[in-house]
C-alpha cells in the first residue's frame, strides 16, 4: 500500500504577508528578482520620500541550495544577460565561448556532416556554461539586492479565496512514509502574496493547478516536450575542443520519434553530452536514458569517450510546444514566466536567454504594479504586451510552427521546416495545431512491427565504462531526499497500473522514467502477478511521468523541501 | 501587575537542567536591561535543595512549588500549581526553557490566562520601552521580532543554546526561599504517567561488525529473510540488507546498507541476492572479503566479489549453515 502526499487536514498554517513571491529559484525567477531589485533601487533613489521595500519579495527554490536542481546542456544567447546585468561576462561562471559547430545526421553505421551549419544552429557569440554553478551566481547577486530567497522550500499549494490567487503554501516539514506527522513536524506557510509569480521550469507543479483551475490551455495547443537525459564526461585531451558544439540527429531515433543530440565541450575536457528524445514517440517501450547510452554506443560518439569518464548525470523535460502553445502569461495576482510558460525556442534548442528575458519583464511588470498598488489581471497584463512588443515574441512567433512540423515524422518535419524558414515562420498554415505527446504513445499491440527499435526500448544494461545502466547513472546524479516521508508521485489510481496499463502499454513509467522511480514487482495476490512500486527518493524531478503517462493518472507534486538531485556541473 | 519576571526552572529527579540555568542567564540580562525585577520558582516534591541552588544565583526570591502531586510530572499538575502561583504573585512575564516538559504544559498555562506564548526564542531586545522576542521561521532563515499585546502576564520559552549557562551570576548573599505549597485536587489531574521511557540503545552498530550477511531483493519473501538471520548466527555476525529490503519493512532502516544507508568494512561480507548496484556497492566495497550468491551470472556484485557463488541462494545456503554448525562442533 502507497500513501500518496497530500494536505494535512486541521494543520494551522502560519501566514506571512508578502509583496512579491517567485517560485522557483531557476534563471527566470532569479532573473526576475533581480531585475525588480534593480528597479526599486533606482525609484529609492530617485524618489527617497515614496521609496519602496524590497523585504517583502522571497524567491522560494525546492533545492537545499540554489543551482541543485537546475540542468540544461547548456548555451547560453547572451543577449539578455547584456542586458541584465552588462558587465556579467567578468563575473559569472563561463566555461567557453563557441568556437566552432558542426551538426551530423547519424545512421546505425554512418556519419554525415552537414555541409553548411543551419542558421538556427549557428553558435558564434553565444556561451557554453554549466546551468547549475550559473544559476547559483545569480542566486548570489539576489541575495546581494537584499531579496530573501528561500531555499528548501517548494511551492506546495496554490492559495486561492473567492477565485482569486491570493499566495503560496510552503511545503510542511517532518510528514512520515503513512502521512503522519513526525516529531519535527513544521507546518508550511502560507505567504499571502499581493503577486505570485510562477517561475517553477518545466511542466510545474503549481503552473498545472493553476492551469486546470482557470482553464487556461484553452484555444492553446497542448504543450509538448521533450526529456533531455545528460552525462558529464571527462576526456582525454584533444578529443572534443574547449568551446566545440557538435549536435546530431538521427540514430539511434528512426524517422517516428523526434529528438537529437549535443556535445558541448568546456573547461579542462570535461563535455556535457546529452540526448533530448521528444515526449510524443510510439513505442511505449521507449527508455529516453537507453536512447542516451545506445548513442554513445556509435562509433562516432564511441570514438570521442573511449578513455574518458563520467562523472555525472542528470534529467530534465524541456517544454517544445512554443508560442501557440503558451497559457496566458497573467492573471488576477499573478504571472507565468520561464520553462513554467513554454518560453523556449524549440529550432535553436535554446531556453536559457528567452527564460531570463521573461523574467525581467516580469519584474519590469511587478515594479510598475507595486507602484500603481494594483495587482488586477488588468495591470498584470502588461507582462504579456512587454513580451508581444520585445525580441521574444519576434524570435518565438518565426518559430511557432517548427515542432508541429514534425509531427508527421522527420522526413515531413525537414520539407515544413524548409518551408516556414522561406514564409517568416508560417508554412502552410499560420498555426499548426499539436497534439499532446502522451496522446501519441501506440499500445503494445499497435505498436508491434510499427518500430522495430530495439536501441530504443527495454532497460539499457551498461557496460560500466562506454554505457551504464539506470541506477548507475542515477548514482551520478547526487539525488537524495529524506526516506520517511509520503510518495510525491501520486497516482490517483494503483490499480489501473497493476491490471489495464500492464496489459494496453507495458507500464511505460517503467521506461520513461530516466531515475527508476517506477518498478513492476512481483506480487503474488495480485491477479497480473506484478503490482506497481515506487522508489519516490530516486526521483530527479524531470516531470517525465507527470507528461508522458497515457491515462494522465500520475501527478507530480513537490516533496520535502530540500530533497532531488544533487548536480554540480551540469 | 509588579514589573516581575518569574522564571519557571525545570528539574528532573532532584537534577536542574542545563538550558534551566541557560535561561535563568537570559533572564538576568533581561532583568537588568528592563529594570524588572527577577524571581524564580521550581516545580516538584522535596525539591528544597535545588531551589537552594537556584537562591544562591542573582534572584530576588526562589518559590519553591510543592505538592507530593507534583513529584511525578503530569500537565495538569503542572499547569494547576503554577497558575496557582502566577495568580498571586502576578508577574508581568513568565520565562521558561524550551524543553519537551514545557512544550508539553506551557500551551495550556498560558492559554488558562488568556494570554499567549511565544515559544522558542532565541533573543530579546528591549526597545523605547517594549519587549521584543526574537523568533527563527522558515527552519532558521528568518528571524522576526515578536512583541506581546495586553497586559500580561506575558509567557515565553527560550532555545537551547540562546544564553550561556556559565553566565548565570551569582548572588550577594542567598535569596530568601519561600516554599509555597500547591493546592491540588485528585481530579484535576487526568493522566496518571508511566514508568518513564528510555530508549533502549540502537540495537545494532553495523560498523563494528567483523562477518554481516545481506540479503537483497533475490531473497523473494519476507519469511525467507530468517534463513539468512541464521546463517548470520551462526558466523556470529549481524543481519543487513540493501535498500529494497528496508524499504519493504522487511528489516529496519538502521540495517541498510549502501549509499542511503550504512558505510561498513567487515572481515566477512556475505551477499546473498544481491545484485551489486552501485548504490549498494558504495557502502560496502571496503569489506576484506566478499562472498556473493545470485542466479545471475551477470550481476555486478560479482566484480566486486573475492568468491562468486553463481546459484540458487535457497539451494546453497541451507547445507552452508549445516556444514558451519558441524564445523563448529
Amino acid at each position: 500500500m502507497i500513501i500518496f502526499r497530500k494536505p494535512i487536514p486541521g494543520v494551522e498554517h502560519p501566514v506571512m504577508e508578502s509583496d512579491v513571491t517567485i517560485v522557483g529559484g531557476g534563471p527566470a525567477g532569479l532573473a526576475c528578482a533581480l531585475r525588480l531589485a534593480q528597479l526599486i533601487d533606482a525609484h529609492n533613489t530617485a524618489h527617497p520620500n515614496a521609496s519602496l521595500s524590497k523585504e517583502n519579495i522571497y524567491v522560494l527554490e525546492k533545492a537545499r541550495e540554489i543551482g541543485q536542481h537546475s540542468l540544461s546542456g547548456a548555451l547560453l544567447d547572451p543577449r539578455s544577460m547584456n542586458e541584465l546585468l552588462p558587465d556579467w561576462k567578468g563575473e559569472a561562471p563561463i566555461e567557453a565561448e563557441v568556437s566552432r559547430e558542426a551538426v551530423y545526421f547519424l545512421t546505425r553505421k554512418w556519419k554525415f556532416k552537414a555541409p553548411v551549419t543551419p542558421p538556427p544552429l549557428r553558435d558564434h557569440g553565444n556561451y557554453v556554461i554549466s546551468l547549475n554553478q550559473f544559476a547559483k551566481w545569480l542566486g548570489t547577486k539576489v541575495e546581494e539586492t537584499g531579496i530573501t530567497v528561500f531555499a528548501g522550500f517548494a511551492g506546495s499549494e496554490l492559495l486561492v479565496e473567492d477565485g482569486q490567487v491570493v499566495g503560496v503554501r510552503t511545503d510542511d516539514k517532518g510528514v512520515d512514509k503513512l502521512g503522519e506527522k513526525k516529531a519535527n513536524f513544521e507546518p508550511g506557510y502560507d505567504l499571502k502574496s499581493k503577486i505570485l509569480i510562477l517561475a517553477e521550469g518545466s511542466r510545474g507543479s503549481l503552473t498545472k493547478q493553476l492551469m486546470g483551475r482557470f482553464q487556461l490551455d484553452r484555444d492553446r495547443n497542448p504543450m509538448t516536450y521533450g526529456v533531455g537525459a545528460k552525462e558529464l564526461w571527462e576526456l582525454s585531451p584533444g578529443r572534443i575542443a574547449r568551446g566545440e558544439v557538435i549536435y546530431t540527429m538521427g540514430w539511434p531515433l528512426t524517422a517516428k520519434e523526434y529528438g537529437g543530440a549535443w556535445l558541448y565541450g568546456g573547461k579542462d575536457n570535461v563535455v556535457s553530452l546529452g540526448f533530448v528524445t521528444g515526449l510524443d514517440y510510439p513505442d511505449p517501450r521507449t527508455d529516453p536514458q537507453h536512447v542516451l547510452q545506445s548513442f554513445k554506443q556509435h562509433a562516432f560518439i564511441r570514438g570521442l569517450l573511449e578513455g574518458g569518464k563520467m562523472i555525472r548525470y542528470g534529467a530534465k523535460s524541456l517544454p517544445y510546444g512554443g508560442w501557440w502553445a503558451m497559457p496566458p502569461l497573467a492573471g488576477d495576482g499573478w504571472m507565468i514566466i520561464g520553462d513554467a510558460a513554454g518560453f523556449l525556442n524549440s529550432q535553436r534548442l535554446k531556453g536559457l536567454h528567452l527564460a531570463i528575458k521573461s523574467g525581467m519583464l516580469a519584474g519590469e511588470t511587478a515594479f510598475e504594479a507595486l507602484l500603481a498598488g494594483k495587482f488586477s489581471a488588468a495591470q498584470l497584463l502588461q507582462f504579456k504586451s512587454r513580451v508581444d512588443s520585445s525580441w521574444v515574441k519576434e524570435e518565438l512567433y518565426r518559430v511557432r510552427n517548427f515542432h508541429q512540423g514534425f509531427e508527421g515524422g522527420l522526413l515531413e518535419g525537414f520539407l515544413h521546416a524548409g518551408l516556414q524558414q522561406v514564409t517568416g515562420g508560417r508554412g502552410l498554415w499560420e498555426r499548426y495545431p499539436a497534439h499532446a505527446g502522451h496522446k501519441r504513445m501506440r499500445t503494445l499491440i499497435d505498436a508491434r512491427g510499427y518500430t522495430e527499435p530495439e536501441q530504443l526500448t527495454g532497460w539499457a544494461k551498461g557496460d560500466g565504462k562506454l554505457t551504464f545502466d539506470k541506477l548507475t547513472d542515477l548514482y551520478h546524479s547526487g539525488t537524495r531526499h529524506e526516506e520517511d516521508q509520503p510518495a510525491h508521485l501520486v497516482i490517483s489510481d494503483t490499480n489501473l497500473c497493476n491490471t489495464r496499463c500492464r496489459k494496453e502499454y507495458g507500464n511505460p513509467c517503467q521506461f520513461f522514467c530516466p531515475a527508476n522511480v517506477y518498478e513492476m514487482v512481483d506480487a503474488s495476490d495480485v491477479p497480473g502477478g506484478k503490482q506497481i512500486h515506487l522508489n519516490p527518493s530516486n526521483c530527479v524531478h524531470c516531470k517525465t511521468c507527470d507528461i508522458m503517462d497515457p491515462y494522465e493518472i500520475i501527478t507530480w507534486v513537490p516533496p520535502e523541501g530540500g530533497g532531488g538531485p544533487n548536480y554540480d556541473g551540469m | 501587575m509588579a514589573d516581575t519576571i518569574l522564571v519557571v526552572v525545570e528539574q528532573r529527579e532532584g537534577k536542574l537542567s542545563g538550558v534551566s540555568w541557560e535561561t535563568l542567564a537570559g533572564a538576568q540580562d533581561m532583568g537588568k536591561k528592563t529594570g524588572w525585577k527577577l524571581e524564580a520558582a521550581v516545580a516538584g516534591h522535596n525539591i528544597g535543595a535545588i531551589a537552594g541552588e537556584v537562591a544562591a544565583k542573582k534572584v530576588a526570591q526562589v518559590y519553591a512549588v510543592d505538592s507530593e502531586k507534583l513529584a511525578v510530572y503530569t500537565p495538569d499538575g503542572f499547569v494547576t500549581a503554577l497558575k496557582q502561583l502566577i495568580q498571586r504573585i502576578q508577574p508581568k512575564l513568565v520565562l521558561m526553557p524550551h524543553t519537551y516538559q514545557v512544550r508539553d504544559f506551557a500551551p495550556k498555562l498560558a492559554a488558562s490566562f488568556h494570554s499567549a506564548l511565544i515559544s522558542d526564542c532565541v533573543g530579546f531586545k528591549y526597545e523605547a520601552g517594549k519587549l521584543l522576542f526574537t523568533r527563527l521561521m522558515f527552519q532558521g532563515k528568518f528571524a522576526a521580532d515578536v512583541s506581546l499585546a495586553g497586559n500580561g502576564p506575558w509567557f515565553a520559552s527560550l532555545q537551547t543554546g540562546a544564553f550561556r549557562a556559565d553566565q548565570v551570576e551569582a548572588g550577594a548573599s542567598p535569596a530568601p526561599v519561600q516554599k509555597a505549597e500547591a493546592q491540588i485536587a485528585d481530579t484535576d489531574i487526568r493522566t496518571r504517567p508511566e514508568q518513564p521511557f528510555k530508549e533502549a540503545k540502537q540495537a545494532v552498530d553495523l560498523t563494528q561488525a567483523q562477518v554481516i550477511v545481506a540479503v537483497g531483493r533475490g531473497i523473494k519473501e519476507q519469511k525467507h529473510v530468517e534463513m539468512a538471520k541464521q546463517l548470520a548466527d551462526s558466523l556470529g555476525g549481524e543481519i543487513a540488507a540493501s535498500r529494497p529490503i528496508c524499504d519493504s519493512g522487511w528489516l529496519p532502516p538502521e540495517r541498510q546498507v549502501g549509499s542511503s544507508g550504512q558505510t561498513v568494512a567487515p572481515k566477512l561480507y556475505l551477499a546473498l541476492g544481491i545484485s551489486g548496484a552501485i548504490q549498494h556497492t558504495v557502502g560496502m566495497k571496503g569489506s576484506r572479503s566478499i562472498i556473493a550468491i545470485n542466479k545471475d551470472a551477470e550481476a555486478p556484485i560479482f566484480e566486486i566479489a573475492d568468491i562468486a557463488v553463481v546459484g540458487n541462494l535457497f539451494e546453497v545456503v541451507p547445507p552452508l549453515i549445516e556444514e558451519i554448525k558441524k564445523g563448529k562442533a
